[in-house]
């Protein structure tokens, strides 16, 4: 076991644990976060997206060894950040959720992605969240929320 | 007696002086030997050719070729199958925003859950591709004439190319490959890292040749 110095959501933390451990696990059971969910395990489906040093992560694959000293974002922080509170906005206004399970990756996603390019095209938006799976199908309210949260943020 | 015992002590003492000032006289006593330079023949054309052989075994193994397609997505496994989860090659090879490399890559294996890792990982340039477009791996020929095109390498002159062996981190990490999901090793190049430097070397003194396609 080692102790691990993490920045989440701008709080500096302090966690003790195998330097395998996944950053999820960290956050589910060491810091009590519960927002970011585990689907798959195997970075397949997205639904464990956060952000480390701005970069969309899924953290069920990266260990908390490799975080260094890059800060985490989570689902809990995002709405902290303009985009992020425009993405929540925008998630809302066209209410997006149907089950929520994958929503926060999603979210997490969609933040990244307008970041980076704050006018996406469909073709962008599709290559971009084409990593985080939906069971319940809400791929055309997520792709015009996007749209939104763009609109929003000009 | 005592005479001739002072002429054998002179004796020693003169053989003795003959003996340091010879020993100084050497290279090895003034440290030139591990500075001197071998006479070393530059490789022969064959031995360069041979040399590109075995690099270009290592060129085209899967820890390799994988991230050198001609595709809009890199590849997996020694089967060399599509990447999954929908990744995709974006404009400067590192994925897209929300689904770059580093979205799962990081800069060093993640051996407790089988993603591999190394410093800045990415796709190569479509100039560097070694597979066509139906993932069928370029000639011999075709590998070796893209490595020595300085408009499609990055560049890169003989020494450039040698030093690209030596000491980019994506070279490196195809010789420890770490750890599939399974716990099982992925399989490595058929050379070693000091053996394709080394055959890399030999190819660059002879000129870097290049077979013919037949």
């Amino acid at each position: 076991m080692e102790t691990y110095k993490l920045t989440v959501n701008g709080q500096p933390k302090e966690v003790t644990a195998d330097p395998g451990t996944p950053l999820l696990w960290v956050l589910r059971e060491d810091l009590k976060m519960t927002g970011t969910k585990y689907g798959c395990g195997i970075a397949a489906c997205g639904a464990c997206t956060v952000h480390v040093a701005g970069i969309a992560t899924r953290s069920c694959v990266v260990p908390v060894s490799l975080i260094g000293d890059r800060p985490v974002v989570t689902i809990e922080g995002i709405g902290q950040d303009p985009v992020g509170r425009a993405v929540q906005d925008a998630w809302v206004a066209e209410d997006v959720v149907q089950c929520g399970y994958c929503q926060s990756g999603q979210i997490m996603s969609a933040v990244a992605l307008l970041k980076k390019t704050p006018k996406p095209t469909v073709t962008n938006i599709e290559q971009s969240m084409g990593g985080n799976v939906c069971r319940c199908g809400t791929y055309v309210r997520i792709r015009e929320a996007i749209q939104t949260a763009s609109q929003q943020l000009k | 007696m005592a005479c001739s015992s002072r002429a054998m002590l002179r004796l020693f003492l003169t053989l003795l002086l003959i003996c340091a000032g010879w020993l100084a006289a050497t290279p090895l006593a003034s440290g030139q030997s591990a500075s001197r330079k071998e006479t070393v023949a530059p490789a022969t054309r064959e031995a360069g050719l041979a040399a590109w052989q075995q690099v270009y075994s290592v060129l085209t193994h899967p820890r390799c070729i994988n991230c050198h397609t001609a595709t809009d997505y890199p590849q997996q496994g020694d089967d060399r199958h599509r990447h999954l989860f929908n990744v995709v090659r974006g404009t400067e090879g590192k994925g897209v925003p929300a689904l770059n490399c580093a979205t799962c890559h990081q800069g060093a294996n993640a051996d407790s859950t089988g993603v591999p890792g190394a410093e800045n990982w990415h796709l190569a340039p479509l100039s560097m591709r070694w597979q066509d477009v139906n993932d069928k791996i370029l000639s011999s020929a075709d590998v070796c004439k893209s490595l020595t095109d300085r408009s499609k390498n990055d560049n890169l002159d003989a020494a450039g190319v040698l030093k690209h062996q030596q000491t980019e981190p994506l070279v490196h990490w195809a010789f420890a490959p770490g750890r599939n999901r399974n716990g099982t090793a992925r399989s490595l190049p058929p050379l070693t890292h000091d053996q394709l430097v080394a055959a890399t070397r030999t190819w660059v003194e002879a000129r870097m040749p290049c077979p013919q396609n037949p």
